[in-house]
């Protein structure tokens, strides 16, 4: 089965158009990472649940939770991961794509 | 197994923290044994200008150049630092104004994967 890791940067408050992640997934087993702001998506309940209904996984880095004063308690589809585990799953994953 | 990842920015150095992402990215991947590649263009040429001193934030110049030293390859787009005004020589040591005719293409031919580092 082919896979997709969708690479996100913005925070859930600025334009970022998540129905692209099924539109060009298709039946494609699909994840997400976050990196930077995107990581809010882990924080805010709604929006949350609005990436979850599009990608069957989220990785969140842990260093850029910490950096904007959360600590790692994600949960769910969520799981933390850091810089190296994002170049694993970079790996692992058939190609990226940047949202 | 060693692959090659290929880091694609367009980002300025000083207009988020995209190019610190791209640092520390590129450092991970090096530690798992990795080839590593960067290419900038638009904004993305910023980061390798040479004689650059941010204070209060990581000077990414200095840390593309310890990237290099660790077996990274830098380039970036020339057609893109001619319109910002910056011509060859004047690159931090380590990285390459070159294209993305001859670079470019070459390095997306041959990564195992490509990440976009760009809003």
């Amino acid at each position: 089965m082919a896979s997709i890791l969708f690479v996100m940067l913005k925070s859930p408050h600025e334009n970022v158009n998540l129905e692209l992640a099924s539109d060009l997934g298709g039946q494609s087993k699909k994840a997400a990472i976050l990196f930077e702001d995107a990581v809010y998506y882990a924080m805010d309940k709604k929006a949350s649940k609005h990436l979850a209904e599009h990608v069957d996984e989220v990785f969140v880095i842990s260093d850029d939770l910490a950096a904007r004063g959360f600590d790692c308690d994600v949960g769910g589809k969520f799981k933390t991961v850091d810089y190296g585990q994002a170049v694993d799953l970079i790996m692992q994953y058939d190609r990226t794509v940047t949202l | 197994m060693k692959r090659t990842l290929l880091i694609h920015l367009r980002s300025g150095s000083m207009m988020n923290m995209d190019s610190n992402l791209v640092v520390k990215l590129a450092k991970a991947a090096l530690d798992k044994g990795h080839n590593v590649r960067i290419f900038g263009y638009g904004e993305g040429i910023t980061p390798i200008k040479e004689g650059q001193e941010p204070k209060r934030f990581p000077n990414v110049g200095k840390e593309l150049t310890e990237l290099a030293e660790r077996g990274a390859t830098i380039v970036v787009c020339e057609t893109c630092c001619a319109a910002r005004g910056i011509h060859r020589g004047e690159e931090v040591k380590g990285s390459k104004i070159g294209s993305l005719t001859n670079d470019l293409s070459k390095f997306v031919s041959e990564a195992d994967r490509i990440v976009t580092i760009a809003r």
